[in-house]
């Protein structure tokens, strides 16, 4: 063109954010989590971690390869997203699972969940979910016992739960862990990154300060799920810390719940969206005697697309067509 | 009187913007050796030429004549000879009828004959006779506007000027502050209104104070968030009536009217000098010297980016209008219209060029939006061809103000799929 000039539609300023900055945000956000997975768990949880990032990346290079896209111009389209997908599914196993589960999970979840559909942003379920769910099913039979942290429990003694905690609660009685041990995920069986509730809420307060996430919505989910579980457990207030404290709840509402494809896309259809998804998530806990916030979230996730096509904004002044004119004055 | 608050608006955004230019004083440019005057500066019927090539003209001649009711008068803003009357593609790439008028540098200016009366139909003749239309950028004639059906009682002043960069409103508030409270009293008598708000954004805090002092307007300091210099935006924050959709600010008794506006009609109706010049700021990292400046109508945007400094090396994007709402322009022979505002040259690092990536739903745009649309939708209704469909969504309530666009991470052009959606259910409805 003549002069050189860049031709382009408006606005010609833009923010800085992009999805690829807010999926490094994700990772960053998931950093302190990872940490205290490999403090408590020892290197080889460290490996899991490492195993299902390397294979996420690799199930996404894979295809888009396959699809005969150019090497060079994947990586500069690369958004991180396939290495948020790897971390949360090496972070929702245990130590006990053996080494190749988070390689097939991860693959699972970039190359069946999400690629195949179209890629980042077209998917119609989490793909982390779908993959821990995956790795859930299909490997049950190769998983040994849960193992304990390599830190014992701050009040001495170590308490062989399930590995979720959640058995206790559903049951109506509240499991022998102090608050603070569920808390800081000592002397608990667990996933790896599902441990150490602190480090979660230390990548959580980023994302919330970084404004990739509203706080709002993972508030609206863990107290809805807690105040669930107390109602049903017959109103006995001590079960509500023990239900939001145990499982993978906090996991599942900040990093899981919260991502953009797979949540309404109003602020209405989210605040439904995230309550009924703390209902779902404690009556099927109390009815499966499971851990189900991976299960909860992937049924949610079907109902997103009902959610936005009944709840949708109204254009400014909308209303006062309706009304008579005389409300203006 | 006092220093107002504005409603609550919980759409829009602050969009961190640089004004290179507050600081500099509006300069006047020395006129060119040639201008190129549009007979199609505003919204409606092309004005048609009533001079000949070979004429000579003097600064304030009519060279080009309204036809009909949503059209204005063109003037000369030089004196000299039409040297060519031809159609030019302009840089927003439409054909347009020029007027060339080569300079003889006599200076030699024809004024409107003066006023007899101030009567309300006096001045709006005069507006109307003087070719003013909305400077903001619209560029609907302004004698229209002034001239409702049902009696209005509101007049709001739009000082907003909330595009990042531009600054050419701001510093007339400050240095024309009597004139423009002059053009203000004008326009309010033309209406027969006796309410006059005045919108001014709290980052300009020196006009704002210069406009309190004056006890019959009632100054609003708007919040800086974007776009609060949007007409509808600007009715609700100020007065809280909400414009109904499809329907025009006349509906609920409000006129707003633009400072540039203001103070063309006050020197229209006092100086007796029809609209030849506009207030432009050009502005960027890609212009050495940014400006605000006062320049003729018509003179070449190259001519304007030289008397700036020049073009910076990489600035490959230069843009007529502010850098949200602006138009990019495909080739250099674009000149200064009525409604121009600014002339920014955008280096690479200030512009984004990035490739458009998937939608990753994350609701940004819809919850920017402060016209509360649902852009992700209507893209794609709009990328799919359905345009009933996006009309359903609302895409003609679209004020094309881009923060859609400027905050999507996957930075896909809404605002592109949002206008074609708009043509062509536009279309669509004249087909029928």
């Amino acid at each position: 063109m003549e002069n050189n000039l860049i031709y382009s539609s408006s606005p010609h300023v833009k923010t800085k954010r992009t999805t690829r900055s807010i999926m490094i945000d994700v990772c960053i956000a998931l950093i302190p989590a990872t940490v205290m997975g490999t403090i408590y768990f020892g290197a080889y949880a460290l490996l899991l971690v490492a195993l299902a990032v390397v294979a996420a990346v690799f199930g996404e290079y894979l295809y888009l390869l396959i699809m005969k896209k150019p090497f060079r111009e994947i990586t500069r389209e690369f958004d991180f997203s396939s290495v948020v997908s790897g971390m949360l599914i090496g972070l929702t196993i245990g130590t006990n699972y053996p080494v190749y589960t988070p390689i097939f999970g991860s693959l699972f979840a970039v190359i069946v969940v999400k690629m195949l559909f179209g890629g980042t942003g077209k998917n119609v379920v989490n793909p982390a979910i779908a993959g821990r769910a995956f790795i859930f099913i299909s490997f049950q039979w190769a998983v040994g016992a849960w193992l304990l942290p390599n830190i014992g429990s701050v009040y001495g003694e170590t308490v062989a739960t399930s590995a979720t905690a959640v058995v206790d609660v559903s049951k109506g009685t509240v499991p022998a862990l102090s608050a603070l041990d569920m808390l800081l995920g000592t002397g608990m069986q667990g996933c790896i990154g599902e441990t150490c509730k602190l480090a979660l809420l230390a990548g959580g307060i980023y994302l919330a300060a970084r404004k990739v996430i509203n706080v709002i919505f993972p508030l609206i989910y863990i107290a809805v799920a807690g105040l669930t579980t107390t109602i049903i457990g017959g109103f006995d207030v001590a079960l509500f810390l023990p239900a939001i404290l145990s499982g993978g709840l906090i996991i599942g509402a900040i990093f899981m719940a919260t991502d953009y494809t797979t949540t309404p896309n109003t602020r209405l259809g989210n605040v439904i969206y995230f309550i009924a998804l703390g209902i779902l998530t404690a009556v099927l806990r109390y009815a499966t005697n499971m851990e189900t916030v991976s299960f909860a979230i992937l049924l949610m996730n079907l109902t997103v697309p009902l959610i936005d096509k009944f709840i949708i904004q109204k254009p400014f002044g909308y209303k006062k067509q309706i009304k008579s004119k005389g409300e203006n004055k | 009187m006092s220093v107002i608050k504005p409603r609550f608006f919980p759409y829009g955004t602050k969009i961190h913007g640089t004004k290179l230019t507050q600081d500099c004083p509006t300069e006047t440019m020395p006129e060119p050796s040639k201008v190129y005057i549009s007979v199609s500066q505003h919204i409606g019927a092309p004005a048609i030429p009533v001079v000949n090539i070979g004429d000579k003209v003097k600064k304030g001649t009519l060279i080009a004549e309204a036809s009909g009711a949503i059209s204005a008068n063109v003037y000369s803003s030089v004196s000299g000879t039409v040297s060519d009357i031809c159609d030019i593609v302009n840089g927003l790439n439409q054909k347009q009828k020029h007027i060339v008028i080569e300079n003889d540098f006599s200076g030699e200016q024809e004024f409107l004959p003066p006023l007899s009366d101030f009567e309300p139909q006096t001045l709006v003749d005069r507006i109307r006779l003087a070719g003013i239309v909305g400077l903001g950028g619209a560029g609907f004639p302004t004698a229209a506007k002034l001239t409702p059906k049902t009696q209005l009682d509101t007049l709001i002043i739009n000082g907003a000027e909330c595009e990042p960069y531009l600054t050419c409103d701001y510093r007339l508030m400050m240095e024309r502050t009597q004139e423009i409270y002059k053009g203000i009293k004008y326009v309010a008598r033309a209406l027969k209104v006796s309410r006059i708000i005045i919108g001014i954004e709290l980052n300009k805090p020196l006009a704002i104070k210069a406009f309190s002092e004056f006890s019959d307007l009632s100054v609003v300091a708007l919040k800086k968030q974007y776009p609060m210099g949007s007409e509808k935006h600007l009715i609700y924050v100020c007065t809280g009536r909400k414009v109904p959709t499809g329907k025009m600010p006349f509906d609920v008794g409000c006129c707003v009217q633009n400072i540039k506006t203001v103070l063309a009609a006050f020197n229209a109706i006092e100086n007796n000098a029809p609209l030849t010049e506009a207030y432009i700021t050009v502005s960027g990292h890609g212009v050495k010297n940014p400006k605000n400046l006062k320049v003729a109508l018509g003179t070449p945007f190259s001519e304007l980016i030289e008397f700036c400094g020049g073009r910076t090396e990489n600035a490959n994007k230069i843009v007529a209008g502010g850098p949200m709402m602006g138009k990019a322009l495909v080739n250099l022979n674009q000149y200064v219209r009525k409604t121009d505002s600014g002339l920014l040259c955008l280096n690479k690092t200030e512009t984004s060029l990035d490739a458009p990536s998937n939608c990753i739903n994350c609701g940004l745009c819809a919850r920017k939006c402060p016209m509360r649309l649902m852009p992700m939708y209507i893209e794609s209704f709009a990328l799919a061809g359905n345009f009933k469909e996006a009309e359903r969504y609302g895409a003609m309530n679209c004020v094309e103000c881009g923060l859609c666009a400027y905050n999507c991470p996957a930075r896909r052009a809404l605002v592109q799929s949002i206008s074609m959606a708009k043509a062509k259910i536009k279309e669509m409805k004249n087909g029928k």
